[in-house]
Parts: C-alpha cells; sequence; structure tokens
C-alpha cells in the first residue's frame, strides 16, 4: 500500500480479553463491510479456556475476492497486551502496521511490548474511559473500537450503526443510542487525531450488491441438505459440531432427521443405517472421531452404501490442539480402515467452494456407493467470508442406481457390471430384499470365505472409482500453464497460495499453482500433466510429516526439484512466505542454469 | 408398530435360501424359527422388514431370514436401526445379535437406544459365551466360569440384562427359551407388536462351547413361566424383583409391558417435521439464509 492512495485491502487484527467483545466487533465490521460492498474474510482464534480468557479476531476487507485472512497486519488493536501478545503469530505486526492499544495501560508508544518490530504509528485510546463516558459502561468499548476504524479507515460509518442498531433491537433503544454515542466518540477521537498516512479503503464498486456471509461448516450442512440430504448421525466435537447445529435447525423442515447420538460410532452407525434405508445421509466430525468410525466406513465400504463423512481437521494426533488448523488427517482420511479400501477424499479450499464440493462429496457417494470424505479444515469451517450469491440451478444432483422391473425378477444386489456400479435396492422394495453384510459376500448378497469372489469383489470396489480420476473440474491449475516453476496446495493452504501466486506472478515469476479438489484416489494423470513442464516446486500444507508430498509419491514419480514445504502447528502459511520460497527455488533454477549448482537428480 | 396392510404369511415365508451353518443343536435354530413364526403373525411382507445385526454366530439370523438383512458389525446393531428406523419409520425394524455384541462391545448403545424409545425389537441369544470367537468369557458367563480366556475361573460378576432394561426404563423387556418355541414366538410377536423400544432376552444354548448336556438339563428345571407365577407385568418394580433371579432361576414370559406405552420417537419426530415444515424456504433457497441485510 502506498503512502498516498487508499488501500484496496486491510487487515485487522484484535485482542482482548474474553468479555470484550472482540469477535463481536469483528462480526460488526465485516458485516458492516459486506453491507458497503467489499469482499472480507474473518477468523477468530480463542486461548483454550471454555469461557472468558483470551480472544482475538483477524477481519481482512479488500476490494477484490479474497480466499484467505491475510499476512501481516495493517491494524492492530490491543484492548490489553497481555492478551494481544498470547497471539503472536497469528496477529503479526510489521513495521506497515498501525498500532491503537489501550491508554489506561499507562505504557508510552514506544515502549509497547513488540519485540524487533518498529510499527509504522502507535496510537494510545483511552477506549475504556470513552465507552464508561458515552455509554456509561466499558462493555461499550468494542463499538469504540468500531467508531476509531470507521473514521480512521473508512470503513463501516453507516454500515456499523445499522447492525448494531438491529441486533440491539429487542434490547431496547437505550442501549442502542449508548452505542451511537460510544460510536460516535470512536470516530470523533479518530477524526481529531488523523493518521500520518493515508490508510482509507477504497470506495467498493459493487456497494448495495447482496453478499452472503457465512462460515464453512454453516455452508457445508446448508449445501448438503440442498444435495438431499435428509439425515445426520453425529457426535459433537470441535470444530465440526456446527454442522450438526445447523442440521437440527433445519433438517426437520425437508422432512429430514438427525440424531445426536450417544458416541462417533453410533452417529455413523445411524448414518449408515439411514442410508441403507435409502435416504441420504452425513455425519461430521474431527480427527479423534473420525479415529471411532473407521471400523464404520469399512463397512459402508463392503456394503456399497453412500455416505458423507465430513472430518473439519484440527490439530492431531490425539486430542492435539482442538481449536487451530492442521491438514494432517490427510493419511487418516485416505488409508484409515482395514483391508484393501479406497474411498474418494475431496477438500474445499474456502467456504464458498464448500458448497460445490459437498454437493460434489454426495454426488459421488450415491454415484459410486460409496462413503466420501469431505476433508474439511478448522480455517475454512470457523471462518466467516463474505460471498456472491451461488445460482445454485447449476448444480445437479445425482441418486443413487436403482433396480428397475428387469434387475428385480432375479435380484442380485452386488452385481458385477460393466463399470462396477450395481443397482441399490432399500427396504420397501417388492423384490429387492438382499442381506448387506460386513462380510464377504456373493453377487446375490450371500456370505462367503471364498477367496475368488473376495478378490473378485476387491477388484470391483476399487476399480468402480477409475473414472473419478479422469475428472478434470476437480482440479484446477492457476498460473503460466507451461511454467518450470509450481505449487501444488490444496484445502485451506490453497487459498494463500492462490494469493501468493498472483504476488509472484507480478514480480514477474514464471509460475504456476495447482489445486486439487479430489485428494484420493490420486489422479496420476492430471498431475502428471501438470509437472511435465516442473523444474523446481513446492507441495505446500500444514502437515509434520509433508503427508500429501508423500501421498503424491506413492502415486507417482515427482521431478527432483519438488519438495514438500510442509509444517505444522496453528499458525497459517503468509503468502509473503511462500513467495520467499519460491524465489529460493528460482535462483537454484538459475544457479544450476548458469552452471553452479551441480545437478542433484 | 407401524402397520401397512397385512396379508397371509407363513412362517416358511420368511425362510431364506441360505442353509444355517450353526452346529447341530445350537439354540440359535430354535430362535430362527421362532421369529419366522412370530413374522408370519404380524403378516409384514418381507421386504417391509429390515433386520439388522452384529456380529457373532447369533448375528447370522438376518442371512437366515428373508427381509432386508443387515449383518453389520460387532456390536453395532442398534445404531444401524436406529438410523433405519429415523429414515423410514413405515418399516418394521427387528434387531439380534449375542449377548457379547449386546451387552459387552454394544453395551453402550442400549441405555440411549431406550432412552429413544423407537419402535424396535430387540433380540438377544444370551448364551452366556462367545460362539464364533470360539468359547470366551461373555458379560454374562457366570462367576467363577472357566474359559480359554479365564482358565483359573473367571473373576468378574455378570451382566444382568433384564434389570438394565429396566432400569433404564424400557417399555417392554421379556426373557424366552427356545425350549419353548410357542411360548417363545408368542413374545417375539408381542414385543414386534408393543409401539416402543421393545427387548427380549433368549436363553439360546451354545452346545459347543457353553453348556453341557447336563446344563442344558439343568437350564429346563429351572425355566418358569412369568404368567404360572402370577406376576402382573404392568409392574415394573415387581419385574426388577423378579429380573434379579437372572443366571439363578429362568424366568420365562413377559417380564414388564407399560401398560401405557408414550409417543415413540418416531411420532415425535413426525410431529416436529410437521410442525417445522410450516416455515421451510423452499430448498433451492437454503442460502438465503446466509444473507445479510
Ligand atoms: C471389533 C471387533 N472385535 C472383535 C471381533 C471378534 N468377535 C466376533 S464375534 C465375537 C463375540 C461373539 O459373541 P456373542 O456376541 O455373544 O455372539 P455368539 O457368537 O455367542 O452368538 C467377537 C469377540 C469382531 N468381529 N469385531
Ligand atoms: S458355537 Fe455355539 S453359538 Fe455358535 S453355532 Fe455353535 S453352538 Fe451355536
Amino acid at each position: 500500500m502506498s503512502d498516498q492512495s487508499p488501500a484496496h485491502n486491510l487487515v485487522f487484527g484484535m485482542a482482548g480479553s474474553g468479555g470484550d467483545g472482540i469477535v463481536s466487533a469483528g462480526d460488526s465490521l465485516l458485516q458492516a463491510a459486506a453491507a458497503e460492498g467489499y469482499h472480507g474474510v474473518m477468523t477468530k482464534s480463542f486461548g483454550s479456556q471454555i469461557r472468558g480468557g483470551e480472544s482475538s479476531c483477524r477481519v481482512r476487507i479488500s476490494t477484490e475476492p479474497i480466499l484467505n485472512p491475510g499476512g501481516n497486519l495493517d491494524v492492530a488493536v490491543a484492548l490489553n497486551w497481555e492478551d494481544f501478545l498470547k497471539f503472536g503469530a497469528e496477529l503479526p505486526v510489521s513495521g506497515n502496521t498501525v498500532v491503537i492499544y489501550e491508554a489506561a495501560t499507562l505504557i508510552p508508544p514506544d515502549r509497547i511490548p513488540l519485540v524487533g518490530v518498529v510499527p509504522r504509528q502507535v496510537i494510545p485510546v483511552p477506549m475504556t474511559q470513552m465507552a464508561k463516558d458515552t455509554a456509561g459502561t466499558e462493555r461499550a468499548k468494542n463499538t469504540v473500537v468500531l467508531g476509531l476504524i470507521a473514521g480512521w479507515f473508512g470503513i463501516g460509518a453507516v454500515a456499523v450503526m445499522k447492525g448494531i442498531r438491529k441486533k440491539l433491537a429487542k434490547k431496547g433503544e437505550e442501549l442502542v443510542e449508548a452505542n451511537q454515542r460510544a460510536f460516535d466518540a470512536g470516530r470523533a477521537f479518530a477524526m481529531a487525531n488523523p493518521l500520518r498516512v493515508n490508510m482509507n479503503i477504497v470506495p467498493s464498486e459493487t456497494k448495495g450488491a447482496l453478499k452472503l456471509i457465512t462460515d464453512g461448516n454453516d455452508m457445508c450442512a446448508a449445501a448438503a441438505i440442498f444435495a438431499g440430504c435428509r439425515f445426520f448421525g453425529g457426535y459433537p466435537i470441535t470444530p465440526s459440531t456446527e454442522i450438526m447445529q445447523f442440521f437440527t435447525d433445519h433438517v426437520w423442515k425437508y422432512g429430514g432427521s438427525v440424531l445426536q447420538a450417544e458416541d462417533e460410532i453410533a452417529g455413523i452407525g445411524a448414518a449408515v443405517g439411514a442410508s441403507f434405508a435409502g435416504v441420504k445421509a452425513m455425519t461430521a466430525t474431527s480427527g479423534p472421531g473420525l479415529s471411532l468410525k473407521t471400523e464404520m466406513m469399512g463397512l459402508a465400504t463392503i456394503a456399497e452404501l453412500p455416505l458423507v463423512i465430513v472430518d473439519v481437521q484440527r490439530g492431531g494426533p490425539s486430542t492435539g490442539l482442538p481449536t487451530k488448523n492442521e491438514q494432517s488427517d490427510l493419511f487418516a482420511a485416505c488409508f484409515s480402515a482395514h483391508g484393501d479400501v479406497i474411498r474418494p477424499v475431496l477438500a474445499p479450499t474456502c467456504v464458498a467452494d464448500t458448497f460445490r464440493i459437498t454437493v460434489e462429496a454426495f454426488n459421488i457417494a450415491e454415484y459410486y456407493q460409496t462413503p466420501v470424505i469431505i476433508l474439511s479444515d478448522q480455517e475454512i469451517s470457523q471462518r466467516k467470508e463474505t460471498l456472491d450469491p451461488i445460482d445454485v440451478s447449476q448444480f445437479e444432483i445425482i441418486e443413487r442406481l436403482q433396480p428397475n422391473a428387469h434387475d428385480l425378477k432375479d435380484y442380485k444386489r452386488f452385481a458385477q457390471t460393466e463399470n462396477f456400479i450395481s443397482p441399490i435396492s432399500h427396504p420397501g422394495m417388492l423384490g429387492g430384499t438382499y442381506l448387506a453384510s460386513g462380510i464377504e459376500h456373493t453377487e446375490g448378497g450371500a456370505p462367503t470365505n471364498s477367496g475368488t469372489v473376495h478378490a473378485r469383489m476387491n477388484d470391483k470396489r476399487t476399480r468402480k472409482f477409475d473414472p473419478l480420476k479422469d475428472r478434470k473440474d476437480l482440479f484446477e491449475v492457476l498460473g503460466n500453464p507451461s511454467a518450470p516453476l509450481a505449487m501444488v496446495a490444496w484445502g485451506s493452504v490453497a487459498g494463500v497460495c492462490r494469493e501468493a501466486l498472483q504476488m509472484a506472478l507480478d514480480e514477474g515469476l514464471n509460475v504456476k499453482l495447482m489445486v486439487p479438489y479430489l485428494l484420493y484416489p490420486v489422479a496420476e494423470g492430471a498431475y502428471r500433466e501438470f509437472f511435465a513442464s516442473v523444474r523446481k516446486g513446492l507441495i505446500i500444507e500444514q502437515t509434520h510429516l509433508a503427508q500429501f508430498h508423500k501421498l503424491l509419491r506413492m502415486h507417482l514419480d515427482l521431478p527432483a526439484g519438488v519438495r514438500p514445504l510442509a509444517r505444522s502447528g496453528a499458525n497459517p502459511f503468509l503468502p509473503g512466505e511462500i513467495v520467499a520460497a519460491l524465489h529460493n527455488l528460482l535462483s537454484e533454477l538459475q544457479r544450476r542454469h548458469e552452471g553452479k549448482l551441480q545437478p542433484q537428480e | 408398530m407401524n402397520g401397512t396392510a397385512t396379508c397371509d404369511f407363513q412362517p416358511k415365508d420368511y425362510k431364506s435360501d441360505l442353509k444355517p451353518i450353526w452346529c447341530p443343536g445350537c439354540g440359535d435354530f430354535g430362535v430362527l424359527q421362532g421369529i419366522y413364526r412370530a413374522l408370519a403373525a404380524i403378516g409384514r411382507p418381507p421386504h417391509e422388514i429390515a433386520f439388522v445385526s452384529g456380529i457373532g454366530c447369533s448375528s447370522r439370523i438376518p442371512g437366515y431370514t428373508t427381509a432386508y438383512g443387515f449383518n453389520s458389525v460387532h456390536g453395532r446393531s442398534l445404531p444401524i436401526a436406529q438410523g433405519i428406523k429415523m429414515a423410514n419409520p413405515d418399516l418394521l425394524v427387528l434387531a439380534a445379535g449375542g449377548d457379547g455384541d449386546g451387552f459387552s462391545i454394544g453395551g453402550g448403545h442400549l441405555a440411549h437406544m431406550v432412552r429413544r424409545n423407537m419402535d424396535i425389537a430387540y433380540i438377544v441369544m444370551d448364551n452366556q459365551i462367545y460362539g464364533l470367537t470360539k468359547g470366551q468369557l461373555s458379560p454374562t458367563s457366570h462367576k467363577g466360569l472357566t474359559t480359554c480366556t479365564s482358565r483359573h475361573g473367571s473373576l468378574e460378576e455378570p451382566v444382568n440384562p433384564l434389570l438394565y432394561m429396566l432400569a433404564y426404563g424400557a417399555g417392554f423387556v421379556a426373557q424366552a427359551a427356545p425350549t419353548d418355541l410357542p411360548g417363545m414366538a408368542a413374545i417375539i410377536e408381542a414385543a414386534i407388536r408393543y409401539p416402543g423400544f421393545a427387548f427380549v432376552n433368549i436363553q439360546s444354548p451354545c452346545v459347543t462351547y457353553g453348556m453341557e448336556e447336563q446344563q442344558l438339563k439343568g437350564l429346563k428345571a429351572m425355566q418358569e413361566s412369568l404368567e404360572g407365577l402370577g406376576h402382573d407385568s404392568t409392574d415394573r418394580l415387581a419385574a426388577m424383583d423378579l429380573a434379579q433371579h437372572y443366571g439363578r432361576k429362568l424366568h420365562l414370559g413377559v417380564f414388564y409391558r407399560n401398560p401405557e406405552p408414550p409417543p415413540t420417537y418416531g411420532d415425535l419426530v413426525k410431529a416436529r417435521q410437521e410442525e417445522l415444515s410450516k416455515n421451510a424456504l423452499p430448498v433451492e433457497r437454503i442460502l438465503d439464509l446466509f444473507i445479510k441485510k
């Protein structure tokens, strides 16, 4: 951002104690931004307390569509330093950040506890006092913050109060007025103390255009209901629980039902039962729950029952980091369960495409009669995005293949067919009775011990997925298609890489990015095509073991210069960090070209 | 039980083409006959029946029954049966399995199944041993029993399935034995007809790893009909009193039948669906929920 011209993009980071209303302020800011026509992403983060403790949020607002919460903060708001510093890497401050903090801490601007950075400007504001003076309560200090933001950065001047008014309407005019005074005080403070540089955001061109605001979990549940899912069986676990909550709010309206089961096994078991009965069914969980569900996933595979399983990843193993992002359930999603199993694994990269990926997961489950895993992650599932309305009429909904009168004459549930997919009957269908089983079975469904039948059935159950690997629409290639420099990234990390790609292209790098939505079975062809021009590349992922890199190498030979950029833990990748890694690769490539580096291959 | 049209069916109409692989003399043969008879008495056509089991010798039973069968994984018949019932409340849903399947690995599901009061009949073939895995200790094995996993005699008290079920609040709790086939068939029939969750414990001897001939005779001697005792099956406390004799006395009959069955889970689901569907957005507009004006 230049010092004079207004910004196209602002990243706000705020932190405070539990009661400070930080997340609610972030919500208001995002909604105001959407109302004013901007695109936005909001993430929130808490300490590990159940209630109270520290909380933080990041709100990124942009004139262009965005798919990640951004890198360093443009604006940091610290209601109290102790809490702010707890979110160190999640709220990174740089020399370009304007820091606003609670003046009551009595820390002079040149002594703020940020080590190793000199922010662009540091402004103490007596937020608590202003809240008390104007609204009569400390609790309005988040509204003061919103007023400051409106004044200094030109965002939310009208829409914030409109939103607050709506939210508080039920609680009485008095409270609305008090908040209005707090907001005005914040704005007035900002006007009276202008920033050294202009940090206004460019007015949006799409002001007044309709925007949706939601997070990945709600989007996933809504998409599932749209796709025809009428049964949900689950057990609460962070960060997936909101999916079940959405179902309990809405699925009844469409003649469906939801079961909060006694554990994950019962949750997925009920979904398996519902699917057997002919209803589209889903379960959702996070890592530890996925571990419990694996036996049932194998059952659904061998009984060839459609089922969608959402795994919203958090840090593992075991209880790990319940509220923080990771991509380390990849191996578990692809491989957990005994025996020879292939189950499709799909991953959305942002809230918006969670809709498409969820509908796709149901379509694949129904068409192939198989469990499908949607590998979401904490970042996507719990961050809010502004979205343009989605034209749902463009989505095809696929139903499972049912037997016709001819099939039912001498019905064989697991009949070997040309494409390995057999018509599936369900209870109530005359002539279609059969035994579904976890034990190996003949075409007719009779239990068998025959190794020959078993081998043939394994062949049926795995080869039926071959066509899936040819689905070009489940992969996206961005940038220069013949570039020698490449990135591959999936899930929320892909959103960061999209931005890194643009930065790299703007810097003149010859680079491309592949975003797979289908992670498993590995579509060797798509990757071979992509890597044909590649000499150096990065597989970028939030895992410790570089799981995706290993998964790809299990299935194909990657060019020797392609290596993982992998790390576990909660800290998101920053676009700038990825671009720096690309520069390193590029200089290796150039040095090699100049003969300074011996080929390693 | 939710019913559609019933027709004339014979027990053999529920017999499948598969030949049971149970050991000759296994009690489960009798249970199978009892199920055929009960289903014929009820007269629901096979394609409207879903019969779910877990894993074990006993859990093979849906395979021998003409119906939509599901021979699932160990201990999990009840969750699957619940999903089926919720997805299609019009089906007649039966669940069955062994004592290991039901009270050990699947034991955690029982209380919740009862709590939800779905209209499902659950039949346990209680042989007090693990049959399929060849004779290990089961949760209903009596204390001191010597098996290949308790060579010096087990140290644990058995669970009491009847008392469990009564304590959980089940609306229908009964015990039967294949030594009295007509009585057992009648009890299974009554369980299926009960509108809500119904539990039948069947003393079904394992002749290979469980009972010696001598013990089988003993079992018969222990047999006593609840009706003969003048037990009032609407009296839950009296039922609990009698249930304490589990393992020492073989009471056959209905321990408890709630005279005023409460609404089933299915009834409640239907009511909720009807109530909430009144203000549903068309499903194509579900994303409108996310519009912030
Ligand atoms: C998860 C799992 N654990 C263990 C087993 C092995 N197993 C199969 S049947 C069985 C016990 C069967 O006993 P019971 O349920 O009493 O039935 P029975 O064979 O006596 O009729 C066990 C332990 C299994 N199939 N799955
Ligand atoms: S092992 Fe026992 S329970 Fe199993 S079939 Fe043989 S007799 Fe029946």
